[in-house]
């Protein structure tokens, strides 16, 4: 096992090299002139050299790179063009909004998929299954910014006594109630596409497992149909459930940059969003960088987990 | 999870059988080819059947609620929304479609060669293909975008890069299990160049796989489209397009101006819904092996 | 959404279009003269509370020297006193300075400074400060060098006396000290701090509130300043507030529910299309006066592009209906007509000055056929993101379609577009306002004087050059506003540089309780004037 890990760990360190000449190759791409953003209305040809020298842009390409990374590998990620703030401070800022929203919908997505999904596979072809199997279609297809824009319309406007804000941030430290407040809508909308799946996903887990042969000497035994479903099926169809909210780590960040920009919340999508269109490089390039990352130690960690879960697979040959 | 299918060597059912034959077994492909068929049909007809010029602006009209004259309303410039919804259809669907195009062109063909010559080519390839899985799609999306500028164009360079890994590795893995099988050790030791091995018997182990990919990344592709321009990235006023109409129009949510994002909105939803489920019905009439215990 | 894309030097520059559009004139909102939010009617001013202000976007800097944003200035004017200051018809009043005199030659100025004040933090407010500041902004790396460029030397004559050399006459120079080029700020705190005096310049200014605590992006807070120098009329301590603490918030729609909720009280920037709703709500006071800023479309006249050709430029400024754009684009009726950059609260202006009161679209094409070279097709590049500017653009569209000129619209970033205008490299035109400031010359000079780094159009009129050069050495103002007067008919009219529109408004919304607060003309509160009504 642990020498999967490592070599995994291994495979993964050309991947991040070529992650962040990716990254940064992609980033500089962008058209414009940063230095014109920062400099604000002043065209002073000295200011914007010196501003340009500053910042280190009137190197060459290859250079930057490797000053950017070598900052990078200490943990230096460089400062805001526009607001002047280290960028690692303002990602340390702004993480916990992005984090709690992403648990909160996992959470909902969860909850909400594996007791409807449960009760579709258990009454299958029922009332229940056909208007759950729909609705996941209509999950998966449904665009979150459409959903996130109906939301606001009804709880914020239509429906009388502004019942839920159209949007903002406080944060969980100042006010517990007005901040899960402003978390409901956001949080609902960034989790019905992983509820889609997931729910499609337990429900055919489930249905697989129940033909196997011990839940039919479970069941031969005479155990309840309740016992059966929670101590036995359940707990093997969750080894591929398990896999999917892994994976969902990858949906809900860059469903973070859609949510977070239709409810303002300030979290790291929202930072780099904003940053796109000034040429902030600094931000773009290190709120992608982090994304990137976490998508792959999330995916890493699935893969130890299922290869853990299910002897099965074998680690040598894990990576097809 | 996609390597999945064993190959069996060349199948031709669907050649057998008629096409009735075929729709009738599968009705739901009846369903949502159909729907695929309407809306490609309203994107190309848009010009002869669209009420108004979706671009022409008429201040006085601006703001209506949906009416008899204007069936989805106007927007703040008075242009008809039903109008833009059918134009804004032509821009969703090519780009879904031009952007599936590159990633299958670029993806399968990568996939056949690191698959068939393997070595350090594979090797190369496989990491290249490891960095763009490294980003969650989406924002690999808007980052390249945001590179290239924010146009409908570089839009759809964008997702077509996004889609390349999923054909890469699909191909990949496919050529990896035909390759050991007999029939093609049989045409190597006959001689056969590589090439033609690869054209004339591994593509076609590949095809059906291949199909049902390209139906459900072209789901993706639109939603992207759509997000991508939502967010100011894609395609720019006056073009309608669905993504952009709603992010043009989602400042009046609060003034209670709801139907200017009604429309694009829906048509988004029922174009993404439509090659979702042409596909999955697709995936269960063409690969029985992939059906799900359903 | 149209502020996620919150391009902030956007912000800055597209003032009118992309965000004050939403401002205004005198028309509506608050009837009379008085653009004060609750008048006069509300009694004695008292003491105590808080406000909330509603930011459009974060700041970059608290440093007056490094500051590059507009939206930084709403802070800065709390915490910091500058040199002379304007009223709120952008008269220049005494500030830190009491008087000041200008040489007959017009190369220095002299300033007597107010005694007794102190810095937040304890040191003394004199003429080695002012010289030090005065200083410290002309050095390298500093935003504001371009500003005080005029500076020859900055000498203390004795401690409450300041003489400032100027390398020429610089009819502008007041103006320009109101602004943060004329701020004070304590040169040891400023020391102490060192690079985090950016961001957290505590107690480093005169003002009438000290910065308590900065988080970035999240909120900025400013305590009463208890030993403040300036008093009410009634002789009574300013500021009456205890405290106020800024907000940034992006989004235009959560800006105005916050303030509808009481979650914030004061905002200066809202969209046009929320301005009918505001006025009738009787919880709100909405006032606004004529701001400074402009917008325009700006042609590259250089020799062998499109609009090299004058005869274009003018038919694109005769084909399009200002009061449309101003009534039915994103201002929707708030804001004033422009053709030209003199602000309505500039001394040069002059209402009578109309040069293209009505939309001309058969004259448009008379012209256009004068130079023989058939129809008149031309690219405009507009910002992308902003769909209020996206709608202004879309309007003129259809508006120059009348004229027969095809005007395709085409988006870039902000910036990119800057950059290409800058190099004169638009193929048509390009779409993008200014700020403005308190002179007419720091409207006008850069945009027109030949090689001038704001002069995006490639624009050259020698006897433009000529004129503009000799206002700024002019002492007399009558004889200015004659020469600023002549160089616009020439700019806007018969050659022009670009094609001006509308002017921003300054807007003040607020919740009915805060009084005091007037509409400034540089579309910033002073809030040291507010207080709460209980």
């Amino acid at each position: 096992m642990t020498r999967y890990i490592l070599r995994r760990l291994l495979l993964m360190i050309p991947v991040i090299l070529l992650v962040t000449i990716g990254i940064f190759i992609l980033i500089r791409l962008e058209p414009g002139d940063p230095v014109l953003t920062f400099a604000g209305e002043d065209r002073n040809p000295e200011l914007l050299a010196a501003l340009r020298h500053e910042y280190g842009l009137d190197q060459p390409l290859p250079v930057q790179y490797v000053i950017w990374l070598s900052h990078a590998l200490r943990g230096d990620l460089g400062r805001s063009f526009q607001t002047n703030q280290s960028v690692v401070e303002a990602m340390a800022q702004r993480l916990p909004a992005t984090i709690e929203l992403g648990a909160a919908a996992l959470l909902i997505s969860i909850v909400v998929s594996l007791v409807v999904g449960t009760l579709s596979a258990v009454r299958r072809n029922s009332a229940v299954d056909l208007v759950a199997t729909s609705a996941t279609l209509v999950g998966v297809s449904f665009p979150s910014f459409f959903l996130g824009l109906i939301l606001i319309l009804l709880f914020a406007y239509v429906i009388p006594g502004h019942l839920l804000p159209p949007g903002g941030f406080v944060a969980l430290t100042a006010d517990v109630g007005e901040n899960l407040r402003r978390l409901i809508l956001p949080a609902v909308t960034l989790s019905t596409v992983s509820i889609a799946v997931n729910m499609r996903q337990i429900r055919s887990s489930l249905l697989e497992v129940f033909g196997l042969d011990y839940i039919r000497t479970a069941r031969a035994k005479g155990l309840s149909e309740r016992s059966v479903i929670a101590s036995h099926a359940l707990k093997n169809a969750l080894i591929p459930v398990v896999t999917l909210i892994g994976i969902q780590v990858g949906s809900i960040i860059e469903g973070a940059f859609i949510t977070e920009t239709i409810f303002i919340w300030p979290g790291v999508g929202l930072l780099a969003v904003q940053a796109i269109p000034s040429g902030d490089y600094p931000v773009v390039q290190g709120v992608v960088l982090i994304s990137a990352l976490a998508y792959m130690f999330s995916t890493l960690f699935v893969d130890i987990l299922y290869a853990w879960l299910d002897p099965r697979i074998s680690y040598e040959g894990a990576r097809a | 999870m996609s390597a999945a299918a064993a190959a069996l060597p060349l199948q031709r059912r669907t050649r057998s059988g008629s096409l009735r034959v075929f729709l009738r077994r599968n009705p739901r492909l009846l369903v949502g080819g159909s729907i695929v068929a309407i809306l490609l049909l309203a994107a190309a007809a848009a010009p002869y059947v669209a009420p108004y010029d979706p671009v022409a602006t008429n201040v006085q009209d601006s703001l209506q609620s949906p009416s008899l004259r204007h069936l989805l309303g106007t927007d703040d410039l008075g242009r008809d929304v039903f109008s833009r919804v059918l134009w804004g259809a032509r821009i969703s669907l090519s780009v879904g479609v031009i952007s599936v195009a590159i990633g299958f062109t670029v993806g399968v063909s990568t996939g056949l060669l690191a698959g068939y010559l393997g070595g350090t080519f594979d090797l190369l390839v496989m990491r290249v293909i490891d960095a763009l899985l490294a980003f969650p799609a989406l924002v690999l999306a808007i980052s390249i975008t945001a590179a290239l500028g924010p146009q409908i164009q570089n839009a759809m360079i964008a997702i077509g890069i996004v889609a390349i890994p999923g054909y890469t590795r699909l191909t990949r893995g496919q050529v990896l299990t035909v390759r050991s099988q007999e029939f093609i050790t049989a045409a190597r030791t006959v001689g056969a160049p590589p090439l033609r091995i690869v054209l004339r018997h591994i593509f076609p182990n590949v095809t059906n796989t291949l199909v049902v990919q390209a139906t459900l990344s072209t789901a993706f592709a639109i939603l992207a489209e759509a997000a991508l321009s939502f967010l100011g990235l894609g395609a720019q006023p006056p073009t309608p397009s669905w993504g952009q109409d709603i992010a043009y129009s989602a400042r009046y949510l609060a003034n209670l101006d709801w139907w200017m994002s009604a429309g694009p909105g829906l048509a988004i939803f029922l174009a993404v819904f439509a090659f979702n489920f042409l596909g999955d019905a697709l995936r269960d009439a063409l690969d029985p092996r992939l059906r799900r215990t359903a | 959404m149209a502020t996620k894309l919150s391009r902030r030097r956007f912000l800055v520059l597209g003032s009118a279009t992309a965000l004050a559009v939403a401002c205004a004139p005198s028309t509506g909102g608050a009837p009379g003269a008085s653009a004060s939010a609750g008048g006069g009617a509300a009694g004695a001013p008292q003491k105590g509370g808080s406000l909330t202000f509603a930011l459009d976007s974060d700041i970059s800097d608290l440093d007056p020297m490094l500051s590059a944003l507009f939206v930084d200035r709403n802070i800065h004017y709390q915490m910091y006193d500058s040199l002379v200051r304007i009223n709120a018809k952008g008269e220049i009043v005494p500030g830190l300075a009491t008087k000041w005199t200008t040489s007959s030659d017009g190369k220095t100025v002299t300033f007597d400074l107010r005694q007794g004040v102190k810095y937040q933090d304890g040191t003394t407010f004199d003429a080695a400060s002012v010289k030090w500041n005065l200083d410290r902004y002309r050095q390298k790396g500093s935003h504001r060098t371009g500003e005080l460029a005029p500076v020859e030397s900055v000498d203390v004559v004795d401690d409450h006396t300041v003489k400032v050399t100027l390398k020429t006459a610089f009819a502008p120079f007041l103006s320009i000290l109101v602004d943060r080029a004329g701020m004070m700020v304590s040169q040891k705190v400023a020391d102490a701090m060192g690079k985090d005096f950016t961001v957290h310049p505590y107690k480093a200014g005169t003002g009438p509130f000290v910065l308590t605590e900065a988080v970035k992006s999240d909120h900025y807070t400013l305590t009463r300043n208890p030993d403040y120098w300036e008093k009410d009329q009634g002789g009574n301590a300013l500021p009456y507030l205890d405290s106020i603490t800024f907000k940034p918030i992006l989004d235009p729609n959560v800006r105005l529910t916050n303030v509808r909720t009481g979650q914030a009280q004061v905002l200066t920037r809202m969209s046009g299309k929320d301005i009918p709703t505001v006025k009738s709500d009787s919880t709100l006071t909405f006032v606004q006066t004529s701001a400074y800023g402009w917008d325009s479309m700006i042609p590259n006249r250089s020799p062998g592009a499109l609009f090299s050709e004058a005869r274009y430029v003018k038919a694109v400024s005769m084909a399009i209906d200002r009061d449309q754009l101003l009534n039915d684009g994103p201002a929707k009726g708030v804001g004033a007509v422009a053709y030209g950059p003199y602000a309505p609260s500039h001394f040069c202006y002059d209402p009578s000055f109309k040069p293209f009161a009505k939309a001309d679209p058969a004259g448009a094409k008379k012209l256009i056929d004068d130079v023989g070279k058939g129809p008149l097709t031309f690219e405009l590049l507009v910002p992308s993101g902003s769909p209020d500017t996206l709608q202004l653009a879309q309007l003129i569209q259809s508006q120059l379609k009348t004229a027969g000129i095809t005007m395709n619209i085409k988006t870039e970033l902000f910036n990119q577009i800057v950059k290409i205008s800058e190099q004169h490299q638009q193929p048509g035109m390009s779409l993008y306002g200014w700020s403005g400031r308190i002179d007419p010359d720091q409207n006008t000079y850069d945009f027109v004087v030949t090689g001038q780094p704001n002069n995006d159009s490639a624009y050259s009129n020698p006897q433009v050059d000529q004129l503009m050069k000799q206002q700024r050495t002019e002492t007399d103002q009558a004889k200015r506003k004659t020469d600023l007067q002549k160089a616009q008919q020439i700019f806007a009219v018969d050659d022009p540089s670009r094609v001006w529109y509308d002017f921003a408004a300054s807007i003040l919304l607020t919740a009915k309780a805060v009084q005091g607060l007037e509409a400034y003309p540089d579309q910033i509160a002073r809030l040291g004037y507010g207080w709460l009504k209980k």
